[in-house]
């Protein structure tokens, strides 16, 4: 493709998709941004330039940084642990025990409930039927509902969380084990690595870029979880687990502070663009050359 | 060897789960019979023969939508604008608010993509936010003079029409009390707040551990309940508003405001013999109801929507179900202890702002319509199921809970007065609430989050 | 020999052990969905008194949620709705997205490194951010909202920059430029390299990203909430709003509703299941 139509083939094959891109992410993303230097409130007809009166706003809310505390130590668990059962789950699943195919099925299922059903759903397990398997096994951890207290709450989100994302880290997991190629793993086998050393030495770095995409997936998933919070525990108990995403939307509609929510929402994206950042030149640093 | 402890583990698990689901599918292991007639749709008929109403026959043709915030309304107001349309020639496109969105992001939403509803049924804060930018005014309409005392003003004008009255306070199951005492009970002697722990202390001593049910709900306890402190303080609107600007301002004081205090006893009281005592935010809203219609409970705090709910637990629309007013304190001259709230809870804005004349037009005459057509007045009652705030709409609800607040605003047993409060006010002091009835907190604090929402607000 | 006898039975009892772990996580993971399957089929009150009663007892079981989900969600005209939007925007997105990441891949210049991290780092915009503005723009200036064709564009514009990704990294590490340069001898045009050489053997990759993004499209509802608001236009996710009240839920035909939604994705995955986890062929994501 090295010629001198670069103009032509610019024409067409980026340009449509880049059209698509534009016109739908950045440009509305763009007007988002000016939209926080402004008062306007969401409905009203006029809109006044404000400068930065907003952020200083921001740095007022305290239930922001609060919620913002509360996401990072989600984030934390929910991205150790997705990507610890993925990665074993597709390790496992790549071995070529019968039925991995069914298994792999299953493992999907998280992908095809989505939204606010997939809160109902876990809402009723958390609050009937494990409190009815508490009531009749008198298992104390599950004799009140878990969603009626701080913590478990807590957990409870990072359970439901781990067991949506890791279907989807299971797919791309499994993908980047069928691409290691046997010789490898055969080699790996005379040389009489152990199953340990095998992992470490042999099998992590050629699955770094796999790893790099996964954490990068579930980081911004994690910063951004927004559906399963408000359906789950809607910020229940009492306010103590509403993540950033839901604080971010419930100030802009529900306290109408339109101009304060979206600037918020912009400092959100900063943080998580600057974490992933990081992370992706960590992790891109230890990817093998295939 | 170490593997084999694992095996062990493993399957020791794996028979665990198994007994799990054994033992629970066994214990729970009932259905209803799958033939119930309770789940036959019935379609009340409305009478088409008598229309004395007048259209304006210029308007054949207009389009007009219609935002529904109220769900459970939703198949009925489809009805009501096909038989509008047959009538009219104007067509009425019902839009439903969907889960997860709230009212006003919808309308947010709808103004910025330039296709606001002629017509929409909001909550009245909404209505105060939005009504002088967006709605026409309404003050010349004719069913104005009909919903007295019903209308919002906002700086002198009315923006909306009252679609219905809803009122709330502590329903009774009359069957599970009648049956639990050995004799019949009659809700009017019950007048102060010791009568009524002595009642539930009767109903503890015949068997029904638990009496009481109570939402976990942020909008139950931080609208429905803490508002109260406001709507109690004379039993009118202006007196809401003046003990809320009082409650700013720092003029009054909450810890030594009565109603503030009294408010707590009687919350208390209603913990004290709360059904999910054990774990209160831990309540499931469906089981609430269906506790009240089986009988494990006699009182659940809540209002006349909740109707669709207890019928749908098995309770008949002959049931006697009815309301308690939330007593307040032992003064039987207290108005808060003879009457129960109610008051126009939706109201419907006309959007000035986008919709064309004849639109405008036709979403007055559909307003009208409603108030003065007999066909109107009878599927707003029948068909919608609602409490008609106009006075010269002669239907009458069917199910008990309406009915009894029906009858209580027509008997002058009823107290109308809404607090217009901050959108986020449910949402903020619902929490407090919330950490209130798990006893993770205790009145200095619940009070002092009061004073501390208020003084935030500007 | 003896050696290779008990590393034999090792290995077994690792696969034993391997699949009984297995299907423990697999119980857990299809929970859920069994809970969805099982409850479908009871009413409301079942549903909150006894939510596991039919496994051993199948008195109450009714088709009765189905059909009434399938009545009140219109459900064949919100399906054509839904395989029309789907259909188109995943073809739009994954025929775009994949010649956009082979021009990003193959011209290392300014533009595509520039669009690249762009689209890398819009893959991290909350949708709540960019929510009001989309629709001041295409509504209120544009006034084009209300029409499938904008949900497809939108479809497409905003699961471009994961695709391109995706995309992106296959091509890098699983097409090999010696193929291109010999195609280019034997006088092939661009296009027609990208098309008769490239895209097979982007196969693997395109029948992954075929279900992400259509199971994306067919689910979403925040999005064409947004778009839609003609009832005729609603797609399956949208037409399941009057089972939700505004104090409670219709549980019972809200599952059944959701299984209705789901079937047709699960047979897309059935189907695709050999070409995406078969076919991924060396590091799919490199």
């Amino acid at each position: 493709m090295r010629s001198k139509n670069n103009g032509k083939d610019f024409c067409m094959f980026a340009l449509p998709g880049m059209f698509c891109f534009f016109a739908v992410v950045i440009i509305p993303f763009l007007y988002g941004v000016y939209l926080t230097l402004t008062d306007w409130n969401g409905v009203a007809k006029v809109k006044n330039f404000v400068g930065l009166r907003n952020f200083s706003g921001v740095v007022k809310d305290g239930q922001f940084w609060t919620s913002l505390l509360l996401t990072f130590k989600y984030v934390i668990f929910v991205v150790i642990i997705v990507n610890v059962l993925a990665f074993a789950i597709a390790y496992l699943l790549t071995r070529g025990i019968k039925g991995q195919n069914f298994f792999r099925a299953g493992f999907f299922t998280p992908n095809l409930i989505g939204g606010i059903v997939l809160g109902y759903i876990w809402q009723f397990v958390f609050s009937r039927v494990f409190v009815s398997i508490g009531e009749s096994t008198g298992w104390g951890i599950f004799e009140v509902s878990w969603l009626s207290d701080p913590t478990n709450a807590f957990i409870a989100l990072v359970v439901v969380s781990v067991w949506q994302l890791s279907g989807y880290m299971i797919l791309i997991y499994v993908a980047g084990f069928m691409g290691l190629s046997e010789d490898v793993m055969e080699a790996a086998s005379i040389d009489g690595a152990s199953g340990i050393v095998k992992l470490k030495s042999i099998i992590m770095p050629l699955m770094m870029s796999s790893i790099t995409i996964c954490l990068f997936l579930t980081l911004s998933r994690a910063f951004m979880v927004y559906d399963v919070n408000l359906s789950l525990t809607a910020g229940a108990p009492y306010g103590t687990t509403e993540m950033a995403a839901m604080h971010v939307y419930e100030k802009a509609f529900t306290s109408r502070q339109f101009g304060v929510g979206q600037a918020e929402a912009l400092i959100l994206f900063v943080i998580v663009a600057c974490i992933s950042g990081i992370q992706v030149y960590l992790t891109k640093k230890q990817e093998v050359e295939a | 060897m170490g593997k084999k402890v694992l095996a062990k583990l493993v399957s020791a698990v794996l028979v665990t789960v198994l007994m799990m689901t054994a033992l629970t599918g066994c214990r729970f292991g009932f259905a209803s019979d799958p033939d119930d007639p309770n789940e036959e749709s019935k379609e009340v008929p409305i009478d088409t023969s008598v229309d004395t109403f007048e259209y304006d026959g210029a308007l054949k043709g207009t389009n007009i939508t219609l935002l529904n915030t109220k769900a459970e309304i939703q198949v009925a107001l489809e009805k009501m604008g096909a038989e509008y349309e047959k009538k009219s020639g104007v067509h009425v496109e019902v839009m439903p608010v969907t889960d997860g969105d709230s009212p006003y992001t919808k309308m947010v939403s709808l103004y910025n993509s330039g296709n606001p509803p002629t017509l929409a049924i909001l909550d009245t804060t909404d209505v105060i936010a939005l009504a002088e930018e967006k709605a026409v005014d309404l003050s010349a309409e004719k069913w104005v003079s009909e919903a007295e005392g019903y209308t919002t003003d906002i700086n002198g004008k009315i923006y909306s029409f009252p679609l219905c009255i809803e009122g709330r306070g502590i329903i009774y199951n009359k069957a599970v009390i009648d049956k639990a005492l050995g004799t019949e009970f009659d809700p009017a002697s019950v007048t102060t707040q010791d009568e009524f722990v002595a009642l539930l202390d009767k109903l503890v001593e015949k068997g029904i551990e638990r009496p009481v049910s109570m939402a976990k709900e942020d909008w139950s306890l931080g609208a429905h309940q803490l508002q109260y402190i406001y709507e109690t303080y004379d039993g009118t609107s202006d007196g809401a508003q003046k003990v809320i600007g009082d409650i700013k301002s720092g003029k009054m004081d909450l810890a030594t405001y009565s109603r503030m205090s009294e408010f707590l006893d009687t919350f208390d009281i209603l913990k004290k013999y709360n059904v999910a005592q054990k774990d209160p935010l831990g309540a499931d809203y469906d089981e609430m109801a269906i506790d009240l219609a089986d009988g494990k409970t006699a009182f659940w705090f809540n209002g006349n929507w909740a109707w669709p709910n207890i019928s749908e637990a098995g309770a008949k629309e002959d049931d006697e179900y009815g309301f308690l007013p939330y007593f307040l304190n032992n003064d039987k001259s207290d108005f808060a202890n003879q009457m129960i709230q109610a008051s126009p809870s939706k109201q419907v804005m006309l959007d000035g702002q986008v919709a064309t004349e004849k639109e405008q037009a036709a979403g007055k005459e559909f307003l009208n319509w409603i108030v003065f057509s007999e066909i109107g007045q009878q599927m707003l009652v029948k068909t919608c199921n609602v409490i008609p705030p106009f006075k010269n709409n002669p239907f009458e609800p069917a199910d008990p809970l309406s009915r009894d607040i029906y009858t209580k605003v027509h008997e002058q047993k009823a107290f109308n007065s809404s607090a217009i409060v901050p959108n986020d006010h449910w949402a903020v002091l619902g929490a407090a609430m919330q950490k209130y009835l798990a006893g993770r907190s205790g009145r200095d604090e619940m009070i002092s989050s009061v004073q501390g929402y208020w003084d935030e607000q500007e | 020999m003896k050696k290779t006898q008990i590393g034999g039975t090792k290995r077994k009892v690792t696969n034993i052990l391997a699949m009984l772990g297995l299907i423990i996580i697999f119980i857990a993971y299809m929970f859920p969905f069994i809970m969805v399957v099982i409850n479908s089929l009871k009413q409301k009150r079942d549903i909150i008194k006894s939510p596991f009663s039919w496994l051993f007892t199948i008195k109450g079981l009714s088709f009765d949620n189905f059909v009434k989900a399938f009545t009140q969600m219109d459900f064949l005209n919100a399906f054509k709705n839904s395989l029309l939007v789907t259909v188109s925007a995943t073809v739009l997105v994954t025929l775009l997205a994949a010649m956009l990441a082979y021009y990003i891949v193959r011209h290392n210049n300014g533009i595509s490194k520039l669009t690249f991290a762009l689209m890398v780092a819009s893959m991290i915009i909350p949708f709540q951010a960019i929510m009001i503005p989309l629709v001041s723009i295409y509504g209120g200036t544009l006034n084009i909202l209300n029409h499938r064709l904008t949900l497809i564009f939108m479809h497409t514009g905003f699961s471009m920059a994961m695709s391109v990704f995706m995309f992106h990294g296959f091509i890098k590490g699983n097409v090999p430029m010696a193929l291109e340069e010999a195609a280019y001898i034997d006088g092939c045009t661009h296009s027609q390299t990208f098309f008769k050489i490239v895209l097979p053997l982007l196969k693997p990759i395109i029948s992954t990203m075929v279900i992400l993004n259509s199971l994306a499209f067919w689910n979403d509802f925040l999005l064409p909430s947004l778009v839609l608001t003609d009832k005729k236009l609603l797609t399956l996710p949208l037409s399941t709003y009057s089972f939700y009240g505004t104090y409670s839920a219709d549980y019972g035909t809200i599952m059944a509703g959701l299984l209705l939604c789901v079937i047709p994705i699960l047979v897309l995955y059935v189907a695709l299941q050999k070409q995406i986890i078969g076919g991924v062929v060396a590091g799919a994501v490199k």
